[in-house]
């Protein structure tokens, strides 16, 4: 579509890789061990989403460093390069951007599949937990580092029987970069 | 002579997290870099709000007599900045280099709390490889 | 969360839907982010590196049972191994191959002990952007490894304890990584009666 698709096939290209089973059994780990250290499926939400900044506060300085992108416009721009070059680049797959609301500020990232959920299913007692919550953190953290302030959430789950998987993001507000020094008032 | 004298890292609240010196005549004791350092990140803030132009992104370069300063601030605030020789050749292409290191050796490692002093084995090996390898490729000013 | 197959019609069942060929792969970066963030979520958790070690072991556990469930189901070979030799040389080889990308460096006998195994890397994956600092002494984040290991190993019928060490080689700047597995006697006269 864009020029932007080349780049995110490039620098994913270019990056040394693992097989994605490494990453989706210690994902797999991740959520047991938490799932063992929390009774309230909610709770374990909350930390995977906790995880996920944790992650993306620091995810976004290799991303910069590495993907050679340009400083984005808008964030429209800032949606097609988050699925077209930030996906693509870590996960290897490149979701669809879709539903955009009228004033640019939240749109949707669509996918049918990503390296998270292979060989998983909610048991009845997990139907709450929502699994892919560390990519919303991930990406609420990277965005924050780079000024935007976000809120991101899953709206459409596959393990929960949808079709895809829907994440949802909000542009907030972008917060202007703080001075060290203040003018007197 | 290595061509490169210093190099300092400061996170986004201005903050020296990382100094090194490379066998220069240009050595600075811990009190006089932290100056610097918090000096230089206001400096560097001034200059995009003196800037005549729009969306000025801060100093890149700052040639002396005797050293040239480059400096790259990364969108999430991070400064690496490098003193070296004075027209020294392909600094800009270092500091992007030192970028990713830092997003590779630091960042990635879960015993580096971030915008604290980076105190970390494999980000200095590295480092030192990268400046040991520059200086052998370069090729003399 | 390899689960037992619900009855939700609108839902393919995971044990219906075909095994992936195992070859999707992702950025050693976003493994390296998770998993650092798995360390720096036991360390909330423990007091000690000990703990810590305890603690990555756990996790790594229960990846290598599900490891050799996958594995073994991909081999079709479907032939179960029985011997010592032939568990670490799978471990060694094909385990390793589906985890880290190759072999591991090398499987060797302990000089000393009758039932010591040790499988050593010159760095392990895991490890490639991890500092460990001064004062947490010898600690190791292949402790994770260990547990995949000892989690394949229980798994086969063939239960060790396997723990995972820095050993400086000389001439080397960084140490290399042992993976020291050591079988329990039952394993060792089982091994001693089939001759």
């Amino acid at each position: 579509m864009k020029a932007a698709l080349r780049p995110g096939d490039a620098a994913f290209a270019n990056v040394e890789k693992v097989n994605a089973e490494l990453f989706t059994l210690t994902y797999g780990a991740v959520v047991r061990q938490l799932l063992t250290d929390h009774e309230d499926v909610d709770d374990v939400n909350k930390q995977l989403d906790s995880m996920g900044y944790n992650i993306g506060i620091r995810l976004i300085d290799e991303f910069l460093a590495k993907s050679n992108s340009a400083k984005c416009a808008d964030f429209r721009e800032t949606a097609d390069v988050i699925a077209k070059v930030g996906f693509k680049m870590f996960l290897g797959v490149s979701p669809t951007v879709a539903n955009w609301s009228p004033d640019g500020k939240e749109c949707s990232l669509l996918m049918d599949d990503n390296p998270l959920v292979d060989f998983v299913e909610l048991p009845d007692t997990c139907q709450g937990l929502s699994y892919c919550s560390i990519l919303c953190g991930v990406l609420r953290g990277a965005l924050e580092m780079i000024s935007m302030r976000t809120e991101v959430r899953i709206v459409k789950d596959m393990l929960k029987g949808d079709d895809v998987y829907e994440i949802r993001m909000r542009l907030i507000e972008t917060v202007p970069e703080e001075l060290p020094y203040k003018d007197d008032e | 002579m290595s061509t490169i004298y210093n190099i300092f890292v400061i996170n986004k609240s201005g903050g020296l997290i990382y100094y090194k010196d490379f066998g220069s005549i240009a050595k600075l004791d811990t009190n006089d870099s932290l100056r610097l350092a918090s000096v230089w990140h206001s400096l560097h803030a001034i200059s995009s709000q003196l800037s005549p132009v729009t969306g000025c992104t801060g100093i890149e370069l700052l040639e002396a007599d005797t050293f040239d300063l480059h400096c790259f601030q990364t969108a999430t605030g991070t400064k690496f900045f490098v003193t070296g020789e004075t027209g020294a050749a392909g600094v800009d292409l270092l500091l992007k280099s030192i970028y990713e290191l830092y997003s590779d050796y630091v960042l990635k490692n879960p015993f580096y709390e971030v915008e604290m002093p980076i105190r970390v084995e494999l980000w200095d090996l590295n480092l030192a490889t990268l400046i040991r390898q520059r200086e052998r490729t370069s090729t003399g000013k | 969360m390899l689960g037992v197959a619900r009855g939700r019609a609108h839902l393919v069942n995971v044990v219906d839907r075909p095994l992936p060929k195992g070859k999707t792969e992702v950025n050693l970066s976003a493994f390296a982010f998770l998993f650092s963030e798995l360390v720096q979520y036991f360390q909330t958790k423990v007091n000690n590196v000990n703990e810590l070690e305890r603690k990555l072991e756990e996790a790594g556990y229960g990846v290598g049972l599900r490891v050799l469930e996958l594995l073994c189901h991909r081999e079709k070979a479907n032939r179960r191994e029985t011997r010592l030799l032939g568990i670490l040389t799978f471990i060694h080889s094909t385990v390793w191959k589906a985890l880290f990308g190759k072999q591991a460096d090398s499987l060797e006998k302990a000089t000393t002990e009758e039932d010591e195994y040790m499988i050593s890397e010159k760095e392990l994956l895991v490890n490639r952007f991890i500092s460990v600092p001064k004062d947490m002494g010898q600690f190791n984040c292949g402790a994770y490894v260990a547990g995949i290991v000892k989690g394949v190993l229980d798994s086969a019928g063939f239960p060790a304890r396997v723990t995972a060490h820095f050993v400086p080689i000389e001439g080397q700047l960084r140490p290399r990584t042992t993976i020291l597995i050591k079988f329990s006697p039952e394993v060792m006269l089982r091994e001693q009666r089939m001759g």
